[in-house]
């Protein structure tokens, strides 16, 4: 029975916005409204070129709405977590008074039998407005726009960026060759499977010959040598995005495995400072104790399972122009 | 080999292709999916992957939740020694666009394209609002269903369809159901039921190009590519008149769909009023066959879903038929289209 795993991935987007939506954006926390001039029509939203022939569009802004007339609409009976509201609403294409073409968004129309096309709404704002399409929350039936809670008024500069975070769960097979190193590394094995065609072996877990392109199944496993040479290394010098845990410069590390082409990328080095890293160090693999074990393994993860990482060994350097050259 | 006019190639022809399972839910990774596609297209060739000159996959990040998804696909088409490759974040139908415009360059002779996706992975109502425009629909979490709606009301209103019409449409392509009984279900996006809309599929396929000599030497029937073109809308269908395709019709005009009669269409229709409106731009008659394989309504999976119309057009070129017509869509209310020829002679 295959084993799934679920990730949460969380995409933090910050955008600029340039001059035209920058403009629609700084004009939503005044709670107005704004399209923009292209020839006869005015375009809601603003959009910097013509959407027919790409000629950009002079900044031209006329204010709309903020009432508008539904030309379409549809009734979302289950909402989901990115939906603007959390009971049943009516996702519409609203043509707001001026503009002449339809904008999208959210009506609190409390049941498809009460929206009909040619009815008449106005938007709901936020109180407290940051300048992003949902300043309004919806727009609810009639000609009056709201105002939910205390208005604490429009921004004190003009808005020019805007944040984004969507939020989205994965659920992914785990191939059973990556459980298999898995467990054999709390063993303190690194296993290896060796392809029965070109003879080739690989590390990590990867179930198959990418050369190949052949399953490897536990018949082909082989144990690997635990000591190996430096080949190359990246000294990353971590940036704070959401999730990043790493503060200081730490390198990651290609280790050749003794005797075998078997290459173990992206391996965390202890007991040896960054500024000290070099090719053709020998190291000897270190791992994890049960009771350091993690969820996510020793630290690298994945199918390396209770390995920590590598330590030098104390030998000498090894001393070849090629090794730097392998990092497959 | 001689060039043609816009979107009529040289001498270049499909002459096989393969999906894996088209299923609700597998266990195998994307990369597993495709192994077992290029191998199932080559193998009756009596091709291996050192034959292949040329390679272009496609695939979506999105829908893997992974950055840089098709450097492990890579792992599927034997990339050693190195191989010319390309990728697109778009439907496998581009990539065989792709690998078309790159025979044409006559130093290559074969090529295999992919598509391939798991769309049991996410929540696709999540997933996809990630795609559109980032200012004014992704922060409404604006998804594909409530786009579909949106288009579906525009087409009944303009008299290309009506409930019954697609729920007709639906009972065919799935080959089950009873239409007077499915027009009682609830609504999932007014005007849509569930009949309406697609099912969440996983899938590969995978397809070998070849030039017209090497064509000719591997199958009896080569199904040749006589016209291939596509062309895309503005991104916010706000701007657009949702009951009618003129980037379709554009593509149609560009292949050389009018040059004769089609007896099969193949379209990536994957709700059910999508097939009526693109019969409609493309001018199919009562005699064209509309997606005899089920089309996306019987299985979607994405990112191969419109490979797998040229695929089936090209098998009934194989299987005896002169000319058939394929169509790929991408984006929200079919925004971007593909149209795709294949004949029975070059």
């Amino acid at each position: 029975m295959t084993r799934f795993v679920a990730n949460t991935i969380t995409f933090p987007y910050k955008r600029s916005l340039g001059p035209v939506v920058g403009a629609f954006m700084t004009a939503m926390t005044e709670r107005r409204i704004l399209g923009i001039r292209n020839g006869d029509q005015v375009l809601v939203p603003p959009m910097e070129w013509d959407p027919a022939t790409g000629a950009e569009l002079a900044h031209e802004f006329v204010e709309v709405g903020p009432a508008g007339t539904v030309t379409s609409w549809t009734w979302v009976p289950s909402p989901s977590e990115q939906h603007p509201l959390d009971h049943p609403f009516a996702f519409a294409l609203i043509q707001l008074d001026g503009a002449t073409t339809p904008l999208l968004h959210a009506v609190d129309a409390g049941s498809p039998e009460t929206l009909t096309e040619g009815a008449r709404v106005a938007p709901r704002w936020r109180g407290t407005r940051l300048g992003r399409i949902d300043d309004i929350v919806c727009f609810v039936p009639g000609e009056t726009p709201e105002v939910e809670g205390v208005d604490t008024g429009p921004a004190g500069e003009p808005v020019a960026r805007m944040d984004y975070l969507a939020s989205i769960t994965y659920r992914n097979p785990v191939p059973d060759a990556t459980d298999r190193a898995t467990e054999a590394s709390k063993e303190h094995r690194l296993l290896g499977l060796r392809c029965p065609t070109c003879g080739r072996v690989y590390a990590g877990g990867r179930g198959y010959c990418p050369i190949d392109a052949i399953e490897l199944g536990p018949d082909c496993e082989v144990d690997l040598p635990h000591t190996g040479t430096i080949t190359n290394y990246a000294i990353v010098t971590p940036v704070q995005y959401p999730g990043q845990t790493e503060t200081e410069p730490f390198v990651r590390a290609f280790v050749l495995l003794d005797g075998t082409d078997v290459i173990v990328p992206y391996s965390a080095v202890i007991e040896l400072p960054a500024d000290e890293m070099r090719v053709g160090v020998r190291v000897a693999a270190v791992w994890a104790s049960p009771a350091e074990e993690i969820d996510e393994g020793g630290g690298m993860g994945g199918a390396w399972g209770a390995l920590v990482g590598w330590i030098p060994s104390g030998e000498p350097d090894v001393n070849d122009p090629d090794l730097v050259n392998r990092i497959f | 080999m001689s060039l043609g006019g816009a979107g009529r190639g040289g001498d270049i022809a499909v002459v096989g292709w393969a999906h894996t399972p088209l299923v609700r839910h597998t266990d195998k990774s994307e990369t597993q999916m495709l192994m077992d596609a290029i191998s199932d297209a080559l193998d009756p060739l009596g091709l291996t992957r050192a034959d292949i000159d040329f390679t272009c996959l496609g695939s979506c990040d999105y829908i893997t939740g992974q950055a840089f998804s098709f450097v492990s696909n890579l792992d599927a088409i034997g990339a050693w020694p190195p191989k010319r490759d390309s990728h697109v974040e778009m439907d496998g139908a581009w990539a065989l666009y792709e690998a078309w415009l790159r025979l044409q360059e006559g130093d290559i002779e074969i090529a295999v394209v992919t598509g391939s996706g798991r769309s049991s992975t996410g929540d696709p109502s999540l997933i996809y609002p990630m795609e559109m425009d980032p200012y004014f629909l992704a922060p409404l979490g604006a998804d594909p269903l409530t786009f579909a709606a949106l288009q579906a009301r525009a087409v009944i209103k303009a008299g290309i369809a009506d409930e019954r019409k697609m729920a007709e449409v639906a009972v065919r392509a799935r080959g089950k159901g009873d239409v007077d009984a499915l027009l009682t279900e609830e609504y999932m996006r007014q005007p849509l039921r569930r009949h309406d809309v697609p099912p969440i599929t996983d899938g590969a396929a995978a397809m070998v190009l070849t030039t017209g000599d090497r064509a000719r030497q591997l199958v009896d029937r080569p199904a040749y590519i006589t016209g291939f073109d596509h062309r895309t809308e503005c991104h916010n269908p706000s701007f657009r008149a949702l009951d009618d395709s003129p980037s379709t019709r554009l593509a149609a005009e560009a292949a050389g769909l009018g040059d004769g009669p089609v007896e099969i269409a193949e379209l990536q229709a994957a709700f059910t009023h999508e097939e009526l409106l693109l019969a409609r731009v493309l001018g199919l008659g009562g005699d064209v066959a509309v997606n005899p394989s089920g089309g996306a309504l019987r299985a979607n999976p994405i990112m191969a879903t419109g490979l797998c119309r040229i695929g089936y057009a090209a098998n009934h070129i194989r299987d005896g038929g002169h000319r058939a017509l394929a169509h790929s869509t991408s984006g929200p209310c079919l925004q971007q289209n593909l149209v795709c020829i294949l004949e029975d002679t070059p």
